[in-house]
Order: C-alpha cells, then structure tokens, then sequence
C-alpha cells in the first residue's frame, strides 16, 4: 500500500485486570475511505479488540497508529484528538441528557481536534437531519434506531478520520439493522473510514469492502468482502489459527 | 492491672458477640446492616426489664429472641432492597429504637437508665471473689456462639449463603429460595446481637440510652473489616485487636496532660474512624480471610439438585 | 397552628434541601450513599462559628469560610479514602464513608468540645403575617436556599461542567471516550457539594445550637428526602426534602414532637416498600 493506512495496527495485544490476553497479537491495516467488518464467533475478542482501539482496555504489547500517529500510550479522549472516534455498543448516548446536550458534550471537552466547528455540525446533521428536528428530547426517550443515529453523530462531530462501530445492529429490529447500515455508507461517502465490528455477519459483509475474521483473539482471515460472503461461516469460524 | 485485663476481656466477648453477628449478616451473607446498635440495645433493655422477674437465662434467651424476631421482621420489609438502600433503613431502624427507648419512659425510665441489673451467678461471684465468674461466663458465652455459627457456617446453609453472596442470579437459578435465607441469615444475626446486648447490661448492671449510640455499629464493623469479611476466626483477633487498640489509648491520659476527657474520647472515636479507612485499603482481605471461591463451588452436587 | 406548621416545614424543608442535593450529586456522580453528609454539615457549622465568633468576621464571610473548608475536606477524603477505594463496590464506600464521618465529627468535638455554641447575630423580631410567626433566621435560610438552587440549577442545566457531571453520572466509560475525565468531574463535584453542605452547616447554625452532633440530627431526614427523590435525582431531592420537612413539623399535630424523626423513617420504608423508584429516578430493588 504507497498510501498511509488510516488505521494500522501491529501485533496488538490486551486482556482485563491480571486475566489472560484476550486480543492476542492482531496485526491489520485498514485503507483510508473504507469498511472493515471485524466478524468472529462469540467470544472471538472481537469487542476487546475494538475496546483496545479505543483506549478503554490497557494494551500489554503491540501498537496502534491513526493516520500515521502513534496513539498506543494515549488515554481515550487523546485518540479522540487524533481522529479516531468510537461507538460503543448499545449504551452509547446519554440517556439522562437531551439530543442537543448530547451533541454538545461531544466536542466542549476534546481538546486539539481541527475541524470540529459549527461546519461540522451542520455536515454531520445533514447526515442525519431528523437529530435537527428534535434537539429538546431527552437521549433515553429515543428508540433504539434513532439512539443509534444520535450515538453515531456525536462520534462523527469530533471529525474523525477512523470511526470505530462496535456492533451497532445489537438489540434493533432488521428494518433498523438495514437503515442502521445505510447510515454507514453515508459515513464512508462523507470520507471516513470505519472498522466495523458486527455480530450480524451478513448485514456487515454487505456494506463492507473488506472483512477480517477473528478467532480466539487473532486474525485467522482476510479477505475482500464479497470473497468472505462466499466462504462458509462454520469453516471460517471454528478453522484452526493459521 | 489485674482488674483492667478483666474489663478487656469481657469488652471484647461483648464486641466478639456483635461482631460475629454482623459477620454472619454482613460477611457471610452480604447483607449490610447499620442498625446493629439498635438490636444491640433491644437485647439490653429486654434483658434489663426481665431478669429481675423471670431470671437472667431466660431473660436472655427472650432477648435474643426478641432481638431475632424483630430482625426478620425488619428483613421481611427491606431486604429485597439494594444494598445500599438497605444500609439507610437499618440506619432509620437505629435511629428509631435509640428514639423509642428515650421516649417510652414508663417502660424504659428514658433518659434515667435502668439499674441494679442482676449477674448470672451472682451468689457464686461473692463466694468467688469480684468479676472471675463473670469472666468465665462471658468467655464461655462466645464459645457457644462461636462454635454454633462456625457449624452453620460449614452447613449446607452456610455455603448457600455465601453462595447467595457471591452470585444471587446464579444461586436463584440453582433453585434455591434466596429471600428466604437471607431473611433467615438476618434473623439468627439479630438474635446473636441481643445476646450481646443481654452480657452488656449483664456486666455494666446499669444501662441508659447514652450507652447506645451509632459507635457501637463502627465498632462491629471495624471488627468485621480487621478480622477479614466472613471469616469468624479472623472476626475473634479483629474484636481482640480493636479493643486492646482502644483501651490502650485510655492509658494516653496518664502521659498526655493537655488533654482532657472528651478530646480523649473524641480522639478514640476518631480513630476507629481513620481505622475503619485505613484497614479498607491497606488490608482488603482483613487479617485472616476467609477462603476464596466460586459462587458455584460453593454448591456441592447434592445442593444442586436438591 | 396547621398553617404555621406547614410554614415551620417549608423551611425545614429548604434546609434539607442542600444537604440532600448533596448527597443526591455524590451519588449521581460517585455512585455511593455518602454517609459523612451529616459530619460534613457539622464540619461548616463549626467552621463557620470560628470565623464568626473567634475571628469576628460578618456571617456571609465566615460562611464562605465555611464553604471552603468542607469543600477541602471533601476533596480530601475523596483524594485519600474514596478514590482509593472507588472499585470495590458502593458498600465499601458507604463503609468508608462512615469512617470519613467519625474522623470528621470527632476532629470538630476534639477542638470544641461537646458544648452547644451559636453565631454572634442580633436577635430580631418575629414578623407576623397573616398569622404566621416568621423569624428573621426563617427569611435568611429560604432566601439562601432558594438562590443555592437556581444557582446548582443553572449550573447542571446550562454549562458545560453541568453537563459533564450529567454525563458522568449516566456513563462513565462513554463519558471518558468524549473527553470528559471521570477524576476531574469527581474532584469539581466535591467541590460543589462541599460548598453545599458548609453553607446548610451555616444555616442549620442558625436554626439551633452548634454541637459535634448537629449534623447527625438531619441525616436521617436527609436521607430521607434524597431516597424520596430517587437517589440520583437533583430536582427530586429539593422535593423530596420539602416532603420531608412538612412532614416532619406536620407530625406534630397527631404523635408527640419526640418522634419526629419516625416519620421520616416511615416514609423511607413505606416508599422502598410500595414505589421502589422514588418519586423519580433509580432502581431500589437487588437481584
């Protein structure tokens, strides 16, 4: 690859408290402007891994650069200022603050981020123009569809060039999953680019350009999207590590 | 000095009672209780009104009793709540008996106290000779207690209850009744802290509302905490530690002659405090802790399906 | 006389309004029941009466004083006890806490002793209105409250602070990955809530005698109040308070003034037992 990849990561390993590793040496580089889907069986290390990314989980060894800058030692909010925003899974907006607070918050207290301004604010609402519409309502009134749209808003108004989605389908009906998904395309077109975890392998593999497959915390596939939807998910998933 | 050795040893079988209670509720059974001096009190006053009538064992077996019953009464209420919710209900339930006991003078003379309670033994005291009867008496009143939760804590029950401590989700799911041990837990607790009350007003022969103050629950889980929670071997050296820790700091005033009475007093209370602090984060695990296991260890097979 | 007692409770009210904003904010943020309200109280009381009384200062200034000074306590013990002990669980730290409570009660009765003190005010004449008995200490404590209130208001609603404190309490985690430090947010609620409780230590100064145990009176009603609110909840703890403080002098009319303090053990049970929520907020009930 001549150009710098927008997320890169080398031989990454993390775990809880004193307990065993569970992401256990991932080695991935991800082009600018594309999907990732990160599929595994339960249990793969799939969400340690994008919490590692995030700078929730302590990294034991390994490395992990956005764009070029090395963020391994940083705490969250810092990643956040180099550009890489995450969504975590389901517990993701604020449920006792209003859309607009949420929108607030998620940029007064990132420090060192170009480009987060009132233009990003109108472009990331642009995207999702039904936020604009309800600023007033309280986040925890949401349903989980436009839960889901506020959660990625807040993430994107820091102007992320990675956005980090840990399995953004969980606990919404397939209508939602669908437009859920939509919603990442349009991410993608604005020019960023996403790592996408997902439990939903197939909705996942639809949108993605590439996929990896993770098993027992290391890669054990990678391949472009529309070869792994071919592959058979019993052989992908419980194959031996390479 | 003599004589000095023998009020510690009865002060800790005193704390050594409360203290295994609160063990067996809070230690054991992960129920949290601030009200202890309230059973404490209730254990006292019954005690107090009724061995001159009836006898002190009697007496005191209605004590625990008492002390029991309203104890599962108090648990049948709260102890579906949070952990923390329940901690501010039995602080009220404190509080409240404190009140009642202060207020309800033509049963407790209120403010004025009850005296002339009668010893155990007394007769053979004066035989004997001063307070080697009572020591005996006392030391052997925390045997029996301490031989008969340390059986329940090796029972069937007391595995479940620490089963239901570690995992309540998971002990549910293994069919048993967790609201029903708990409530039961509470309750043999409750009776184990009246008895305690009954060997206070027992030793002191004269007790009032001041003896009764929230300290007396600091001390319990002071003891708890030093002593490692669950662990009643580990309570015995807390309530042993503390109280040396204590009375020692009585001797300060024969050294330290700036101060006085209650800046002692208040320097004591003071470091209960700082050491109920200090022992949370220097020594989590207490001074012999109890052993660590899976809530489902805990379980045996047979447990599990019956 | 029921006017009057309405009246006498509404005060009472306001003043276990600040002490249980407190806790209420300690727990939206800190996640556990903070039973050093009480001494903290006592604490601004104490402070204050040196300021005013040793030091000859005017009220308003020995109660900055005041407010400084358990603001620092608070961010000492959270520096030195809660911090230290933050993941072990809100028991622990309700136990802490109630070591925290002792250390501080104790250093108060250590200097001072166990006499009753008061504040060197003028006394001043009841006002009479529409029957009413209203004492200049009665306009003094609404006053103060009600701008307390508007002023945390303001704070929670419409800054950023308000807002981060807000976030916090719902999701640390999420919160941290917005750039919001948990440490920071807990270190500024100390603050807020330290002040809080040193000016409610004024008030309640002036209401009646300064004493090591002054704070102790209140907790019970204090918490009282927060639990009615749904702990958590800052509006539903200056309801909740007034609930209890009407309560309380209301009582007078059926059960004799001693047990004033059951009703609000009464209320704490009745309302675990048939609304496990609060008035508004959180989860009462354990697995």
């Amino acid at each position: 690859m001549s150009v710098v990849p927008a997320l890169s990561v080398s031989e990454l390993r993390a775990g809880y408290g004193r307990g065993d590793d569970i992401v256990r040496g991932i080695t991935l580089d991800q082009a600018p402007e594309t999907i990732l889907a990160v599929i595994g069986p339960n249990g793969s290390g799939k969400s340690s891994f994008v919490k590692t990314l995030a700078g929730l989980l302590d990294i034991r060894q390994g490395r992990v650069s956005v764009t070029g800058i090395d963020v391994t030692a940083e705490m969250p909010a810092k990643r956040v200022a180099a550009g890489m925003a995450y969504v975590p899974q389901e517990q993701n907006v604020f449920p006792s603050l209003t859309i607009g607070e949420n929108l607030k918050l998620a940029t007064e207290f990132l420090r060192g981020r170009a480009g987060v301004g009132p233009e990003q604010r109108e472009r990331v609402l642009a995207l999702f123009p039904e936020l604009a519409t309800r600023l007033k309502t309280r986040a925890g009134d949401l349903s989980g569809g436009q839960r889901q749209m506020l959660a990625f808003a807040s993430a994107l108004l820091a102007n992320p060039e990675v956005l980090l989605l840990d399995e953004p389908s969980a606990g919404l009906s397939p209508k939602i999953v669908a437009q859920t998904m939509e919603a990442i395309v349009r991410v993608r077109a604005a020019g960023v680019t996403v790592l996408l975890v997902e439990q939903n392998v197939a909705a996942a593999l639809e949108i993605a350009d590439e996929a990896v497959v993770l098993v027992a915390g290391q890669v054990s596939l990678r391949d472009t999207a529309a070869a792994v939807r071919g592959a058979d998910l019993g052989d992908l998933f419980f194959a031996k590590v390479a | 000095m003599i004589a000095y050795l023998v009020t510690i040893a009865i002060l800790v079988s005193i704390a050594a009672l409360v203290g295994l209670a609160l063990n067996l509720q809070w230690g054991q059974a992960g129920l949290v209780n601030f009200g202890v001096v309230g059973f404490v009190a209730i254990g006292a006053y019954a005690t107090a009104l009724l061995a001159p009538q009836i006898g002190w064992f009697p007496a005191m077996l209605v004590a625990g009793a008492l002390s029991a019953i309203l104890s599962a009464g108090l648990a049948l209420l709260s102890i579906r709540l949070e952990e923390n919710y329940l901690a501010i209900v039995t602080i009220g339930f404190g509080e409240v008996v404190r009140l009642v006991i202060l207020n309800e003078g033509w049963l407790t003379r209120g403010a004025l106290g009850i005296a002339d309670i009668p010893r155990p033994f007394a007769s053979l005291g004066q035989a004997i000779g001063g307070d080697t009867v009572f020591i005996v008496f006392a030391l052997a009143l925390v045997a029996v207690v301490f031989a008969l939760l340390e059986c329940m804590a090796r029972s069937p029950f007391g595995r479940v209850l620490r089963a239901i401590r570690d995992d309540a989700t998971v002990t549910a799911a293994l069919g048993k009744n967790v609201f029903a041990l708990r409530v039961r837990a509470f309750a043999v607790g409750g009776a184990v802290m009246g008895i305690a009350g009954a060997l206070h007003a027992f030793y002191l022969t004269y007790i009032d509302p001041s003896q009764f103050t929230p300290i007396v629950t600091a001390y319990a889980f002071m003891a708890v905490i030093a002593g490692g929670r669950g662990s009643n071997f580990g309570l015995l050296i807390g309530a042993c530690s503390i109280m040396a820790l204590l009375e020692g700091t009585r001797f300060l005033k024969d050294f330290v002659t700036v101060i006085d009475g209650v800046q002692l007093s208040a320097l004591r209370l003071g470091l209960i405090g700082a050491g109920i602090v200090l022992l949370l984060i220097l020594r989590p695990q207490g001074l012999a802790p109890e052993p660590k296991r899976r809530a489902a260890d805990l379980l045996s097979n047979d447990e599990r399906a019956a | 006389m029921a006017a009057q007692l309405f009246f006498n409770g509404l005060v009472t009210g306001l003043l276990l309004a600040l002490p249980a904003l407190a806790l209420t904010l300690v727990f939206g943020v800190l996640k556990f029941a903070n039973f050093a309200v009480g001494a903290m109280l006592t604490l601004g009381s104490f402070a204050a009466w040196v300021a005013n009384v040793q030091l000859g200062m005017p009220m308003t200034a020995a109660a900055a004083i005041a407010a400084v000074t358990v603001a620092g306590a608070g961010l000492l013990a959270d520096q030195f006890a809660f911090e230290r002990l933050r993941r072990r669980g809100s028991i622990t730290l309700l136990v802490a806490s109630m070591g925290v409570s002792l250390m501080i009660e104790n250093v108060c009765r250590f200097f001072f002793g166990n006499a009753s003190r008061g504040f060197d005010v003028a006394l001043s004449r009841p006002i009479r209105w529409e029957g009413i008995r209203i004492n200049q200490e009665q306009i003094t404590i609404a006053i103060t409250v009600v701008v307390c209130l508007v002023a945390v208001d303001v704070l929670l609603r419409f800054t950023p602070l308000g807002r981060a404190m807000r976030a916090v309490a719902d999701n640390a985690s999420l919160a941290a990955v917005r750039g919001v430090e948990r440490r920071t947010i807990a270190r500024l609620t100390w603050v807020l809530v330290g002040a809080l409780l040193g000016l409610a230590g004024v008030l309640a100064g002036l209401d009646r005698s300064i004493d090591p145990l002054i704070g102790w009176n209140y907790q019970i009603a204090i918490f009282a109040a927060a639990i009615l609110g749904g702990l958590g909840s800052p509006i539903g703890a200056v309801l909740g308070a007034l609930t209890i403080g009407v309560a309380e002098e209301m009582s007078a009319l059926v059960i004799p003034t001693n047990y004033r303090q059951v009703v609000s053990f009464a209320v704490i049970l009745a309302l675990l037992l048939f609304r496990a929520n609060g008035l508004l907020g959180a989860k009462a009930a354990r697995k």
